[in-house]
């Protein structure tokens, strides 16, 4: 069927087309609106128009690679910290959904990469992961099947990259809390310690 | 020898002035220091990180009993609140369930050590006095805490003149670039508590984290070779980070004002140059050096970070 179709996609992104009929068959066309989506993007990155673009898309693709996280709620803790709170402070502590959380990891994410942009050049950004793609010439579809699985994985290592941020920087503030907790207990009498640890292993079991 | 005497009293004079400025320096820390532990006051602030704007409420009294209470809440967002009643502070955030700590500090965005000791600041840093500015519609004075050296951020605070409160404060680099500020946008300083400190005691907080000593004394099998000069080792333990569930062997370090975490563990690859990302004045650096990974965490340039990162070694193991 297609390769007409697709040709034609391509003349109406090239405007070479003005036929109200086949615009409409590409919106109502689930896959040729997607092809639609695409050779506007390839246009845009030959044009060099896209970073910001580009990190918008991101930052909603690391929100719900971490939405759809798992881990993310359950209750990290270490054996150490393994205690049973009370819910009873309700009105102050109502839990709060995984997209809260996943909405401020995105916003501290797209956040580094800009600093990134301003602090050293090196680093490998998104958008110049795609402006390197060579897309001389025919931009053939083709020729973008063979760069997607790199980009993708590339795109995984950033994501896992800000995640780890994420994570070191959430931690970085729990143990100052934690730690506060710490320097005072060297001012009560030690032999507490024991029994403290007493208590953690009862909380373990 | 009378032009002699007469530089030299000129000098001394100079010196006794300058010596005099920072000790009306210090003496306007201390008084901030004892208006954040004794007033009752009802504030807003935003803090203003990343092009981005955090509003938060923050109110502190002293009930009858002359116990401490204050309550930090961030109004945007996740609910993030911290609660303290005397020497129980609690927080109440989205990362983890609710806990409280036996802690007279309050780990939020005011520096804890503002409302502590202050002269604990005096080995590592310069207190300047810098002149007087318009804060909140009110006079304010202008107090620079500035490292000794340059591997750490300056700190200045503009304080009302009136109560000694805190106005502003930015982190500012070398440079002069700001890098976080907080903005005071509202100050009630009154005799009574607030309706909403009134209720406090009320509250059922948290039950209190039992740590014992030896877990946050831990002999790790590694070392922090340098530091910029100031900075005490505060905890060193073995735990999971618990939104990768990556176990690590983490130490901290503070000198007062700026808290360092350092983390190291061992990894599947084998080299990786160092990344960093910003979050306001907040730098993380990562990276993997021979299979070790470690990260650097704090309020600090970049290159201290760097530096502190390349000098960890690790020692030679030993059986267990």
């Amino acid at each position: 069927m297609s390769e007409n179709k697709f040709e034609t996609v391509s003349s109406c992104v090239d405007n070479f087309q003005h036929n109200e009929s086949t615009f409409d068959d590409i919106i109502n066309d689930e896959h040729l609106s997607a092809t639609w989506d695409r050779y506007h993007l390839i246009g845009d990155v030959i044009r060099n128009d896209t970073p910001d673009v580009f990190q918008l898309d991101l930052s909603a693709e690391i929100a719900s690679a971490i939405a759809n996280e798992p881990t993310i709620l359950a209750p990290k803790t270490s054996n150490v910290f393994a205690l049973k709170f009370k819910a009873k402070i309700v009105e102050l502590a109502k839990p709060f959904g995984q997209l809260a959380i996943a909405a401020s990891a995105a916003g501290l994410m797209v956040l580094g990469v800009q600093t990134n942009v301003a602090q050293n050049n090196e680093t490998v950004l998104p958008s110049q992961i795609v402006q390197t793609i060579p897309m001389v010439g025919t931009a053939q579809p083709v020729s973008l099947n063979f760069q997607q699985p790199d980009r993708a994985s590339q795109k995984q290592a950033f994501i896992e990259q800000q995640r780890r941020f994420y994570a070191l920087l959430s931690d970085h503030h729990q143990q100052i809390k934690l730690g506060s907790f710490a320097v005072n207990v060297v001012d009560k009498t030690k032999e507490n310690t024991e029994t403290d640890s007493k208590k953690v292993n009862e909380h373990n079991k | 020898m009378k032009l002699l005497s007469t530089s030299l009293l000129l000098l001394s004079i100079s010196f006794s002035a300058v010596a005099e400025e920072n000790k009306s320096a210090k003496a306007w820390l201390e008084r901030l220091s004892s208006s954040l532990r004794t007033l009752n006051f009802s504030t807003s602030f935003v803090v203003i990180k990343n092009n981005q704007a955090q509003p938060y409420h923050w109110f502190h009294g002293i009930d009858e009993n002359g116990a401490e209470l204050e309550i930090i809440s961030s109004l945007n967002g996740p609910r993030r609140d911290i609660l303290r009643i005397g020497d129980v502070v609690s927080y109440i955030e989205p990362e983890s369930p609710p806990y409280s700590v036996s802690s007279k500090q309050v780990s939020g965005p005011i520096p804890a050590i503002l409302s502590g000791d202050i002269e604990q600041l005096e080995s590592g840093y310069d207190f300047i006095s810098v002149g007087r500015s318009r804060i909140l519609g009110r006079p304010a004075q202008l107090i620079r805490i500035e490292a000794k050296n340059s591997y750490r951020y300056a700190y200045w605070l503009w304080l009302d003149q009136k109560s000694g409160m805190l106005l502003k404060l930015s982190i500012v680099t070398k440079k002069g670039q700001q890098l976080e500020q907080i903005q005071f946008t509202h100050l009630d300083v009154t005799n009574q508590l607030s309706e909403t400190l009134l209720k406090l005691p009320s509250t059922e907080l948290p039950v209190i984290i039992d740590i014992p000593q030896e877990y946050q004394q831990q002999k790790l099998q590694w070392q922090v070779n340098w530091l910029p000069k100031g900075f005490k080792q505060v905890n060193s333990n073995r735990h999971k980070i618990s939104l990768t569930k990556q176990p690590v062997e983490f130490m901290s370090f503070s000198d007062g004002l700026v808290d360092i975490s350092i983390y190291v563990n061992g990894t599947k690859e084998q080299q990786r140059a160092a990344d960093y990302v910003m979050d306001g004045a907040t730098l993380v650096l990562n990276q993997v050096n021979k299979g070790i990974e470690v990260s650097v965490v704090g309020k600090i340039p970049s290159q201290t970070a760097k530096a502190i990162a390349d000098s960890i070694t690790i020692k030679s193991p030993k059986a267990p």
